[in-house]
Order: C-alpha cells, then structure tokens, then sequence
C-alpha cells in the first residue's frame, strides 16, 4: 500500500478572528495547500487538547489550533486558557516521542487573510517533512 | 519513633467519636510484604493498625467513595466524617481533593503520619524472593528494620526506598487534623531528574521508549482505579458517547489512554507513585505524569496539592504566558 | 422521538465561484452516498429565493430533518439558510455548512484537489449534521436607556436621536465639556460654517433635553452585563465647584492667584487659563471646573491667606472638600464615540515641530484663527513686540498619515480638506499672504470638497506636489527642502510658518475603553467594526455600537450619519423591547458533574456557578450555567474532565465526528 505522500492537517480555527481571516485570505483569492482541513469552533478556547491527540490517532499528520491574538479574544480569555493548555500538551506530545512539528498553534485575526496564508503554508511543509504518521493511526478494521 | 500502641489508642478514640463514620489505616497483608487497606468501624477493629515502612498505599483514594454510594429509599445519607491516615504524599491528594472540592473540609478527618520513607515492594520482593510469611517493618535510625516470621532481622538502606522517597520534600503532612508523631526532615529536593533524563533522547528513542511500554498495557485501568486524582462517576475514556478512545486493546488505543490520563493529571497528580506500584505489566507512569508536573512548575509556578486556596494552573492564566511556541 | 436523522445536503455553484474550482456534480454525486443523506441536490445560488425553496421543499416532502449546505463561509450566510428552515418549520439550528467558496475553492486552483477538499468538508458537515440537535432561541427584555461614552458631535448627535424617539440617555463626557474636537475648530469645510455656530445649538439641547443625564468630567469605570441588560458604574469626578450654585459668571477665574499661568489644552497650549476654569466660552454644562493637578488649594493645601476664588464667588459654590460621586445605572444599549488624537508632530522630527515655534499643527493653527482663540484670531507669530505678521505660509499634507515609518498606513481622510480650509482662512485674513501646499495626493471626495478645492486654487493658493523631506532655520527664516515631482525639481522654499496637517490616530486611552466593553482593534487601531461594509457601527460584542472616529477617520458629515446610525441600531433594540439570547449556549449533564468548579473558574461572563442539588440520596454541587449570561464560547467545556459540561451545536460528540473524518484519508 503506496502512502500518499501529501500531509492532511486538521486545523481549530475561532469563529471570530481565524476563521474570518481564512475567509478573507479566500475572498483576496489568495492560494494556499489544500492540505489543511478546518474545524470551525466559536472561541480557541473551546479546543479540547485532547482533540489533538484524538486527530493525530484519527490519521492526521499535524494539527493546528487558531484563535484570537492576546487580548483581542471575542469572549475576553478564551484563548489565554487555550495557550495555557496548549503549552502543557505540547510538551506531552513531544516528550512521548511525537514530532514537533505537527503541532502548531497560531494567531489570526479577522484582517489577517495574508498571514493565514502563510500559517497554511508553513504548517503544512513541517508536516510534509515530518511525513506521514502512521505509527499512532487507529486500526479501522475492514469488516 | 513509632509508637503502635499510641497510634491504635488515638485510632480508637477517633473512632468512638460520635461524629466519625469510620476510619481508613493501615494493617499487615495477607503474606510476604503485603499490607493492606484497613477499614475501622469499631474500636476494636484499631488493634490491628500499623504504620510501617511498607504502608505504600494512598488511602486518600477512598475518600471520594462516599459520593459514588446511592442513598436507599426512606434512609438518610451519613454525613459523618470519615477519618483517613496519610503519609506526606497522601496529604497533598486530600488537599488537592479540597481544592477541587471533591470533598469537603468538614467532611474528613486527616490523622498525619509523618514518613521516613516506604520501601518498593518489587525491590524487596527481588531481594527476598519466596517470602510467603507476614513480614513486619519498622524506621530505625534512618534504615529500616525488617523482621521475617522465622524470626530473622535484616537492616535494609535507603536503595530499597521508592524512587519518590529519596527526592521527597513533604514528608509530613501539609494539612492534618492531628499528627501521630513529631516532624520528620525532607530527604530531598526536587530536580525532575528522571524527566530530564527522558527529555535528551531524540524525538524517535523517546516513541520507541514509549511504544514499548504502551505495548505491554493490558487496560487493566489498575492505575486510574488506585489514583485518589481519577473520580469522575463516568471516566471520559470509558465513555462510548462519545467515544474519545475505544476499549480496544492495541498500541493505538493504549498510547491514546495513558496520554489522556497523564493530561487529565497535569497539575494535579501528586506523585504518590500509587499506579507505577499497581501496574501490573511497570509501565513507568509516574515518568510521564512527573514530565508535566515539571512543565507546570517551571511555566506557572503551580505545585498541586500544597495549598487548599490555590486555583489550578489549567483555569487560569497570565497576559504574560509565554506563547513562544505559537507562530 | 429518536427519529433516524433524514439529511439533506445541497450544493452551491455560486454562479461560477465554486464551480470553476470544485467539480459540484461530482461533488453532489459523493454526498448522495454518505451516511443518512436522503438527497442531494446542486444549485446556482442557493441563497437565492428558487435555492431556499428547493430546500424548503425537500424538508416538506422528503420529511428531512437535517440540511447540509455546501456554499460560502457560513460566517456569510448562515441566519439566511436557518431562516429557510425555519420557514419550512424545523428547528433552525438543524443545519451545517461546509464552506466550500472561501476556504476551499477560492484558494485552491487545481479542480482536483479542490474537489477532493469539498468532499471532505461536506463528509464532516454531514457527521456533524447526524448529531445536531434542536435549539430554541430563548429572549430577555432590554432596558430602555442607553448609554453613550463620548460628547463630541457624534456623542451629542446620537443622544438627540435616542432622546428624541423618547428613549433615555446617559452621556458620559471625560472632559468638563461636551463638544470635543469640533469645539476648538473655527470653520468646518467645504461651507465654511462657522464651527461654534452650528454646534452649540446641539449642545444647548443636550443639555435642556428632559430624557438625557448629561455626566461631564466623569467616566465609565465599570460595564458588566450582557446586551439590554448592561449595568454601568460611572465615576463623576470632583469639579470643586458645587453644581447648583455656580452661575458661569466667571469671577473665579479672573481672581484666580494663577490666572494666566496654566496652559490651556482647549488652545492647545498656545494660550493660557486658570486653575480654575471653563474650557471654553460656550462650555456645556456652562460650570467652572477646579483643576486638581495645578490648583494651589489641592497640590498644597493653601491658597495665600484665603483661596481668591472661593472669596470672589457671591453665590459661595466653592466646595474644596467635594469628593468624586459615584453613580450606578442600567442600559439596554451602549454607544462609544470616544473620538480621537492628532498624530503628534514630534514623531517625525525631521519636520521640527519640536525645534521652531513657527512650525505649526493644524489643530494650533485652528486655535490660531479662531476668533476665541490664544491670539483672538490673529495670524501671527511671536508675542507682545516681537509680533509679526507671516507673509510666507506653507502646509505640509500626510503627516502621519499613509506613513509606514510612523506606523500609520492609513490615509486619515479629512487632512486634504482642512488643509484647503485652512489657507482659504489664511488668505481671507492676510490676502497678500503667499500660500503653498505640499502634497502627495488631493483628496477632495466628498459633496463639495471639489468644487471647493477648486476654488481656494483660484485664490491663489499654490499646490506643490512632493512630499517635503526636512524643515530647518536659515537666516530668520524656515527652509523647506522637497522636489517637486511634477517637473522634477529640487526646491529649498523659504518660508515664515509651517503648518503640519496632522492625522487622526486612534485615542491612547483606548485601551480603557477597549477593557470597559471587550472592543476589537482593526489593524489601523481604531475600533473594530462587525463587518466593513455591512455593518460599520456594529461591533462584536451585541448591544454595543460605534460611531464617530473611533472607528475610523472621518469628517463631521460622515460622523453626523455614522452616529444617526449609531442610534438607529440602539433604537432597533429598544424599541422592540427585547432581544434574543444565543442559542449555542452550554450546559450541563448533572447526573456527571461532579461540581469541582472549573467550568466556574473558567468562565468568562460568570455565567456558571456551582449549585447543590439532590443525586440519589446525597447532597452534592454541580454546576448550573445561566442562560442570559452564556455567550457560546465553550471555554467551559474544553476545561471539563468529564465532560459533563457541553456546548451546543459545538459538543464533543459532534466535533469528535469532524476529527474522525478529516484526519481520515
């Protein structure tokens, strides 16, 4: 079975700042890898870190969370609790041997289309070089 | 000094008090170095309650037993304090209990032991392989005292301590109702030693470690039943709506249950070390529940199971949390 | 009823925006195979009427009870398609939408890959929709009284409008007086009104107008609360002089032992005051104001032998003792015409505002020509014998504006027409003066700007276009280093005065106000709006409007309308009386929880607090959310151990769904 060589990135984006910036990279019309598929939530706040570890064994080959910048959250603290446990689940993943890089953790604002972009980009290339992580892959038996 | 006597005596008198439903302490196993859970409900059941350098257990674990126990119809519930004996690293789990209001301050009575350390039972059981007879111990002089059926006394050293001994910093309990002898110094200072150790290897010796002990897990769940930190009525990772991780027994489902757990526990286990000692396939769990200790430490600041007014790291936050990890 | 979820998934062309990039039959072919879809269609514009009614109708008729639709961000228009369900009578919130336009294939060029992205994003709408629930949409009643922080004319004209339609307010003014910076212009372009003139009278009616509470030198210290039920808290700062008593006559502030000797910032420090002040004569509420950063009285204790004011004041309204008051209210509505800065000339020192007194901002120039202003509206420089009459005047445009050195990219829109104004003035007051401005561009856009732009160059105002390097003294007189483009010639113009037009910037106490309501900031670092175009005086936050600068740049006409907008939409509120509360809200499985109180601690709005309730005998605390207070975030839940406490529409359950299919080749 020949592993297809393009990375899948499940990605958390807020309603309010990401996900409208990635709205707004789309009506610039701005390109990026379609590697990258996004789960919309109201606030970063919301994103269980063990949704990343659930996406990792679902057969994702990275992960990305987005939210609001410091400060600027829709509901005021969400994504300071988000940072907070992300720091912490980072650190897990790593330790138990996962590659760093397919995780990541961004900040998108509404007017930010550009930078998504960019965000798209360069976590989808760290996920290519980290290639594909089927080592932690759910058996999906094949009745 | 251990004095049983005294220590049965206070236990008695604790247990006659009208506002006490029973107390929880220690008694001799039964064979070899075994020492088991003692529930007392009358006085005269404290006879047989010791403290001795094989009392491993938490027993702090079964004070959230009293919420999960349904009231019968026409009876009302008992409201009495359950009385509890606790080592230092026992103690912090009652306070971290406290704070996550688990239980209730009234509703326990914590009877201190201050510790000199326990011994790992698998490390005598190595020494002396085929013990079957009652063993009894005692503290003597900074060793321990072990004194076999047949009548034999071997002084054993510190080597025969459990690994979160020879670093402990709480040997007496941070918060006790009463004590049942005077303080005991801290044998050592905490440098996460074992974590760092872990740290330096690259990122595919540290999955190969890891692999190969998730590999070994039988899902017995020993190590959540015996943590005093696991009491939700219904465990997440049980749960089949939704289900986050299937029960199945594979190295998937295996890493994805001990990574949730260790999640669930950061800056909250108290490193009583309780699920490395029940595991029984040594699944080296508290390396990876100390890692995040270590991480809440060094970011927040943040040791579980000190202070009843602290407000866990994970529900709070600082405008000024590092987030050089975030792009 | 557990009724087998009937899912219908429609796909948009969206003319050709989708469907140049993503195959849409095969896309609607894929969706017709998946789990519990009983049908799937593809359309042009979904959104349209016929599209609403195909879904309309395939509800009715196939009896689906759950809608997928494949189309643009849901961000766009998710309440249009909730309101087609609605229509169809099942419970809006019984749809998903995969945005397959603006994160798929408007970013993605290669059909195939594009497609294959569709499909996996309609995949997990349609996982998710499986799981959907029906949610109601509860209502709370709304206060009718608005609050509105800020008295410049966007302020005074919002209120006149909210009073008017008979609704309460309360306007909340830092300074001693309402009028803000329209109160220190001479005359507004392009009519050439006189400033003063066409304000006060607005002024005059806030103050008389018997539905507003006017609070000047006060501010909001506190806002909690949720829309139509917002509880305010507003410090009303100490004047030292008691309200009632004092009749504007003004002697205090003759007798004032530092008369003349405080720089007045109503002047912008060109002129001077006394401790003792009213910022302006046409100063609404017209009451002196003590300031407690200068008065002698305050700072030390003593005043001479006996405070001069208090001993000139016949009616007695001295009060040295009069402490700050605090005053608690309720409104259903809050609006933030806070207003702005000028840019600070200082920043770009190559221009030497800081260096020469002849180098002028437009606002001082302003203050300059006003006929109540420093030099009774005489252009001049220096002072006493040294006065003189400046014969060489030139203008310098964009300074700090559309300027990435000084962190403004922004073009700060009224610049180019006070800058026309203003060497109009220059010219009527000194006709043999000589005129120039400097400029990169003119913006002469709005009714009469050009006509008007047009005439000061028939007035012989000269425009120069290049943008001025530096600005330095040589013999007497300032040198003006800049190339004309035009022809390309370097040039060192020789001139007697400089006037910077100066930009807008956004206010630096912003962040108090930004901390008051959880504002946003655009990338400008004005107040950020709901949505540019449609909704420029909405902000994220429901019940909370912006109007006037703060937003954005802008002059008084379009402060005027923005403002009447303001209004509208805080009436819209009020006078229906009440307002919906969001549906995808949290809540909490009681018979899990096991009450530890995270979900407590997390909570932003404190909308969840922990309760004891009776479980099978013992009595325990779980954790019991207040619907009006939850605003959906679901910080709650992610912070959950057990997972008792939920969001809907956002569950774990109907996220883990998402996760399985997208992490899934």
């Amino acid at each position: 079975m020949s592993e297809n060589l393009e990375p899948n990135v499940v990605a958390f984006l807020c309603n309010w700042c990401s996900y409208a910036g990635a709205d707004l990279a789309g009506t610039s019309r701005i390109e990026y890898p379609p590697n990258l598929n996004v789960i919309r939530v109201m606030c970063s706040g919301r994103v269980n870190p063990l949704f990343v570890v659930n996406a990792l064994q679902q057969g994702a080959d990275g992960v990305l969370i987005s939210g609001c910048h410091p400060g600027d959250c829709h509901y005021m603290e969400g994504n300071f609790y988000a940072r907070r446990r992300f720091s912490v689940m980072k650190e897990l993943l790593e330790y138990v041997g996962v590659d760093a890089r397919r995780f990541n953790m961004s900040w998108v604002s509404a007017s930010e289309g550009a930078k998504w972009k960019e965000v798209v980009s360069g976590v989808v290339d760290k996920a290519k070089e980290a290639g594909p992580f089927t080592e932690f892959r759910r058996n999906k038996i094949d009745w | 000094m251990i004095n049983l006597e005294k220590i049965r005596d206070i236990a008695k008198n604790t247990v006659s008090r009208d506002d006490i439903k029973y107390l929880i302490g220690w008694r001799q196993g039964t064979y070899g170095f075994r020492v088991s859970p003692h529930f007392v409900r009358k006085p005269e059941e404290a006879e047989e309650l010791i403290f001795s350098p094989l009392c491993s257990n938490n027993l702090a674990t079964y004070l959230t037993l009293a919420e999960k126990r349904p009231v019968p119809r026409g009876q009302q519930p008992d409201t009495r304090k359950v009385a509890v004996m606790v080592k230092g690293c026992d103690s912090r789990a009652v306070v971290q209990q406290l704070v996550e209001q688990g239980i209730e301050r009234e509703s326990v009575y914590i009877i201190g032991c201050p510790c000199e350390g326990v011994v790992d039972q698998s490390k005598l059981e190595e020494k002396y392989p085929g013990t079957f007879g009652q063993v009894e111990a005692r503290w003597e002089n900074g060793k321990i005292s072990l004194c076999f059926p047949e009548g034999k006394t071997e002084v054993v050293g510190e080597e025969l301590l459990t690994q979160k001994c020879l670093t402990c910093r709480y040997p007496n309990p941070v918060l006790a109702d009463i004590n049942l002898r005077e303080e005991v110094a801290a044998r050592g200072n905490e440098s996460f030693a074992d974590v760092a150790e872990l740290e330096k290897k690259s990122t595919k010796d540290k999955w190969s470690f890891w692999q190969d002990k998730f590999s070994s897990c039988i899902r017995c769940y020993s190590c959540r039943n015996v943590c005093p930190m696991c009491y939700c009525q219904e465990c997440i990772l049980d749960k089949l709506n939704p289900t986050w991780v299937n029960r199945s027994v594979n190295i998937s489902e295996n890493t994805a249950y001990h990574l949730a757990r260790a999640f669930h526990l950061a800056g909250r286990c108290i490193e009583c070390g309780e699920c490395e000692r029940v595991c029984p396939v040594n699944i080296p769990i508290t390396k990876l529940n100390r890692k995040l200790t270590k991480e809440v430490t060094e970011k927040f600041g943040f040791e579980p199971g000190v202070d009843v007014e602290a407000k866990p790291p994970l529900v709070g936050y600082r405008p000024d949390d590092k987030e050089n990890f975030i792009l | 009823m557990n009724n087998k979820p009937k899912i219908g998934v429609y796909v948009c062309h969206c003319g050709v925006n989708i469907s140049k990039t993503v195959d849409v039959n095969e896309l609607t072919e894929y969706a017709k195979q998946l789990p519990y879809v009983e049908v799937a269609r593809d359309y042009s514009y979904m959104c349209s009427d016929p599209g609403q009614l195909l879904i309309k109708e395939d509800i009715k008729k196939n009896g689906l009870n759950r809608v997928v639709v494949a189309a643009c961000s849901p961000r766009m228009h998710e309440l249009t398609f909730r309101r087609a369900l609605a229509g169809a009578g099942l419970n809006p919130y019984y749809l998903e939408i995969a945005n397959i336009r603006e994160q798929c294939s408007w970013v993605h060029k290669d059909k195939s890959e594009g497609t294959a992205k569709a499909k996996k994003l309609v995949s997990a709408a349609v996982a998710k929709a499986r799981l959907l629930e029906p949610l109601q949409e509860k209502e709370v009643s709304v206060e009718p009284a608005t609050l509105i922080i800020g008295g410049g004319i966007a302020g005074i004209q919002a209120a006149l409008d909210i009073a008017g339609a008979g609704f309460k307010v309360y306007l909340v003014e830092k300074t001693p007086s309402i009028g803000g910076k329209m109160s220190q212009l001479d005359k507004t372009f392009p009519t050439l009104d006189c400033s003063a003139c066409i304000l006060t009278p607005k002024m005059v009616d806030v103050a008389s107008h018997p539905n507003i509470e006017l609070m000047t030198y006060s501010q909001v210290e506190k806002i909690s609360g949720y829309v139509g039920n917002f509880n305010v808290e507003v410090r009303k700062k100490a004047r030292f002089v008691d309200f009632e008593k004092c009749t504007g006559c003004g002697v205090c502030a003759e007798e004032c032992r530092l008369a003349g000797r405080v720089p007045s910032e109503f002047n912008m420090e060109l002129g001077n005051r006394s401790a003792v002040y009213l910022p302006f004569p046409q100063a609404v509420p017209a009451k002196y104001t003590i300031d407690p950063q200068r008065c002698l009285m305050l700072t030390r204790g003593k005043c001479g032998k006996s405070p001069k004011c208090a001993d000139a004041c016949a009616p007695g309204a001295i009060d040295f003792e009069q402490k700050d008051e605090i005053k608690e209210f309720k409104v259903g509505t809050v609006i933030v015409a806070t207003g702005f800065d000028v840019f600070d000339a200082a920043r770009k020192p190559e221009y030497g505002y800081s260096d020469y007194d002849n180098v002028l901002t437009g606002l001082e120039m302003e203050r300059l020509i006003s006929a109540s202003g420093p030099t009774g509206g005489k252009i001049v420089l220096g002072k006493g014998e040294g006065e003189v009459i400046p014969r060489d005047i030139a203008f310098i445009k964009c300074v700090g504006s559309r300027d990435k050195s000084t962190g403004n990219e922004y073009c700060s829109r009224v610049c180019c027409m006070y800058t026309a104004k203003l060497a109009h003035l220059v010219k009527e007051k000194i006709p043999e003066a000589n005129v120039k401005v400097y400029y990169m561009d003119v913006r002469a856009f709005g009714k009469g700007f050009e006509e008007f732009y047009d005439r000061v160059r028939r007035e012989g105002v000269r425009y120069i276009r290049g943008n001025p390097s530096e600005i330095f003294k040589r013999n007497g007189k300032l040198v003006i280093k800049v190339e004309n483009t035009l022809n390309s010639t370097p040039l060192e113009d020789e001139v007697d005065m400089v006037v910077l037009a100066v930009g807008l910037e956004p206010r630096k106490d912003a962040r108090e106000v930004i901390d008051l309501l959880r504002l946003s900031q655009s990338s400008d670092r004005f107040f950020l709006e709901a949505h540019p175009k449609l909704a420029p005086v909405d902000t994220a936050t429901e019940g909370v409007f912006l109007a006037g600068c703060a937003q954005g740049p802008k002059d008084i006409p379009d402060t005027v309308a923005q403002a009447k907008g303001a209004a509208s939409s805080a009436l819209v509120l009020m006078a229906s009386g009440k307002v919906k509360v969001h549906a995808q809200i949290s809540f909490v499985n009681e018979a899990t929880c096991r009450g530890c109180g995270y979900c407590v601690e997390i909570c932003p709005y404190t909308a969840v607090e922990l309760v004891t309730v009776n479980k099978m005998g013992n009595e325990v605390l779980v954790a019991r959310v207040n619907e009006a207070l939850c605003k959906g975030c679901g910080a709650c839940a992610a912070g959950c151990l057990s997972g008792s406490i939920q969001q809907k529409s956002f569950m774990d359950s109907q996220i883990l769904q998402q996760i399985a299919v997208l992490g899934g080749k």
